[in-house]
């Protein structure tokens, strides 16, 4: 069925701040239905990773592909391969990000909020956009609050309601930034649950995360970034239970005894 | 809430059956009229048919009270040149002194100033008028400014910030010349040629649609201001979800930014506002007569400082007026937080 070999493929993806070099030469190569963790000390980069897939950061250099098609090469900072608008687009919308500080739109209600995206950049009819939000709120477990506006909701029906809002857009690949670390412990069970169930039903998920239990869990494959580099990747057992990289240690230790 | 309310229902229609109730018993203006002096009478009665007259008679209604003066080139038997009279709740009284005359001033200044029996372009017709377009147009504009101001292309950007400068660096006094004097004179157009009425009508609508364009443009620079940091002020992460879904950078604004920073330029609009309803006063420099400027006029004319009392009363309604309005625009976009 599929006619491609990876959903979500990077090459050489490098990422300076001025002087400082955050993405160091990343490659990355993700098949469809994967769950991708990335786990790693503060600074190491993960945010601007996944930022960059998104081109929320543009790149130094480096080459990102969208099941097997060119996205976007760059080097020098400089666009070199020049992709048609149309095609573009396409690809992008493949892609959907949650967010640590969900950013809901506080003007529009919830049901709004999942609408907005469908309704104005694929021109689904409203009628028929609202009956899919439905059914998404629904899979969040938010069908009840529908007309409320973000700033009623907890933290965690907020993350919900912005996950349901990506997948509105129906992408295929979900990227998540610490969906968790700005909710209270009590509320973070809900959102994982959510994401759990997504994973479960085949979503190729790219998640930064701390929450070591998920990542064990869920996840197909474990990534330590350090440094602007991959320092290990492996299954989470290997990387749990035997991590070979030094900095993958001290890691897992520093984590461990925060816990 | 509820209580407040219906006390503010009960209020205001008893005022409105007091108001009434006065303003049907006020006497009317041949009562008014015959209550003048004897010799004023005669005179009047010998003038009927005479082109040049002596006497000039006034007659202000204001709400439930009357005012009529008599004024004369001559004076009559007490010395006096002028009588004024007032009416009110069925009696006529004489406005010489006391609490009368000061009644009188009153109604009279309130008349000139309110522009009552004028053509909107005079007194606080004017004022209201000239201001409430003043900040639509002028608001409407600044947000193609704004967005001009922050676009990433560098020419749009420094054009805009140019026009922003120019008009927020020099006196609106003098763009309001250049454009009533200067423009129509390199042009070669007079601003009353725009319209097809009499003379003195065009003029005072020439003058209006000048005075209306150099306000226009001077706010539009004060207000895009505004409107360029409130939309500054939202959160980056809006700016960041809008575009990861997908959307442009034309329906971020429409849809996303923008009208949550409409909310944050209602109390600084609400400031500008206030601004040019006092600045309306600079149109006296194209012959326009604002509230300030009657007042002046009849202050340097008669040597009544009275006259500062309505104006000030005048003033003072409007801006709360317009604050509350600016106030429920405000709560009504806020239903979200
Ligand atoms: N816009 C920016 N300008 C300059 N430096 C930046 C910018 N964004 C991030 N950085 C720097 O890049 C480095 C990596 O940041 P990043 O947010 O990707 O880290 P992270 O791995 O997500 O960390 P955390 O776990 O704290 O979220 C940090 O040193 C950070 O200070
Ligand atoms: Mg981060």
């Amino acid at each position: 069925m599929k006619d491609y070999e990876y959903i979500i493929k990077t090459e050489g993806v490098s990422k300076h701040f001025g002087k400082l070099e955050v993405l160091k030469n990343i490659d990355l190569s993700v098949k469809k239905g994967e769950v991708v963790c990335i786990i790693g000390p503060s600074g190491a980069g993960k945010s601007t990773f996944l930022r960059s897939l998104n081109q929320l950061e543009k790149i130094t250099s480096g080459k990102i592909y969208i099941k097997d098609e060119l996205l976007l090469h760059r080097e020098h900072d400089k666009t070199v391969e020049k992709i048609s608008p149309d095609r573009h687009k396409a690809l992008m919308l493949e892609m959907g990000m949650v967010f640590q500080r969900f950013n809901l739109f506080p003007h529009l209600t919830v049901l709004e909020n999942v609408m907005l995206a469908p309704v104005n950049v694929k021109k689904v009819p409203a009628e028929q956009a609202k009956k899919e939000a439905e059914e998404l709120l629904d899979k969040v477990g938010l069908l009840s609050k529908v007309d409320e506006y973000p700033s009623k909701l907890s933290g965690g029906q907020q993350q919900r309601v912005a996950i349901a809002r990506a997948l509105a857009m129906k992408p295929e690949i979900m990227l998540f930034d610490e969906p968790t670390s700005a909710l209270d412990p009590e509320l973070v069970g809900e959102v994982l649950q959510v994401m759990k169930d997504l994973a479960n039903g085949g979503m190729t998920m790219i998640v930064v995360t701390h929450e070591m239990g998920f990542a064990r869990e869920v996840a197909d494959r474990v990534l330590l970034m350090a440094d602007g580099i991959i320092a290990e990747q492996g299954s989470p057992d290997q990387i749990f239970d035997n991590p070979q990289n030094d900095r993958t240690k001290s890691f897992l230790k520093s984590v461990l005894n925060a816990n | 809430m509820e209580k407040k309310t219906k006390a503010a229902i009960i209020a205001i229609v008893l005022i409105v059956i007091a108001w009434a109730a006065l303003a049907a018993a006020k006497p009317s203006k041949e009562v008014m009229m015959s209550k003048c002096s004897p010799e004023i009478q005669k005179q009047i009665e010998a003038e009927k048919n005479s082109t040049r007259k002596r006497i000039t008679v006034t007659y202000n209604s204001l709400g439930f009270i009357n005012y009529c003066a008599f004024s004369s080139s001559s004076k009559n038997a007490d010395g006096a040149s002028k009588e004024v009279y007032v009416g009110f709740a069925g009696k006529v009284y004489s406005a010489k002194e006391g609490p009368a005359k000061f009644v009188s001033q009153m109604v009279n200044y309130t008349y000139r100033m309110l522009g009552c029996g004028e053509n909107v372009f005079h007194g606080a017709k004017l004022t209201i008028l000239l201001t409430t377009l003043t900040v639509l147009i002028g608001f409407i504009l600044s947000i193609f400014l704004a967005l001009g101001k922050i676009s990433k292309n560098v020419i749009i950007s420094k054009l805009c910030g140019a026009y922003i400068f120019f008009f927020r660096g020099t006196p609106l006094l003098i763009q309001l010349f250049v454009v009533y004097f200067a423009i129509p004179g390199v042009f070669g157009f007079a601003w009353k040629d725009l319209f097809s009425a009499p003379d003195t009508e065009a003029v005072y609508m020439g003058a209006f649609v000048a005075a209306l364009i150099a306000f226009s443009l001077n706010s539009a620079a004060y207000c895009a201001e505004i409107v360029r940091a409130a939309i500054q002020s939202i959160d980056k992460g809006q700016n960041e979800a809008a575009r990861a879904l997908g959307l442009t950078y034309g329906q971020t604004m429409r849809k996303v930014i923008i009208p949550q920073s409409v909310r944050r330029m209602i109390p600084p609009i609400c400031n500008e506002f206030i601004m040019i309803l006092k600045d309306a006063s600079l149109v006296f420099a194209i012959s326009l007569m604002d509230i300030t400027t009657i007042s002046k006029n009849i202050m340097t004319n008669e040597l009544s400082y009275m006259v500062f009392i309505p104006a000030l009363i005048i003033y003072l309604i409007i801006t709360a007026f317009f604050t509350f309005i600016f106030n429920k625009i405000e709560k009504k976009l806020s239903v979200y937080e």
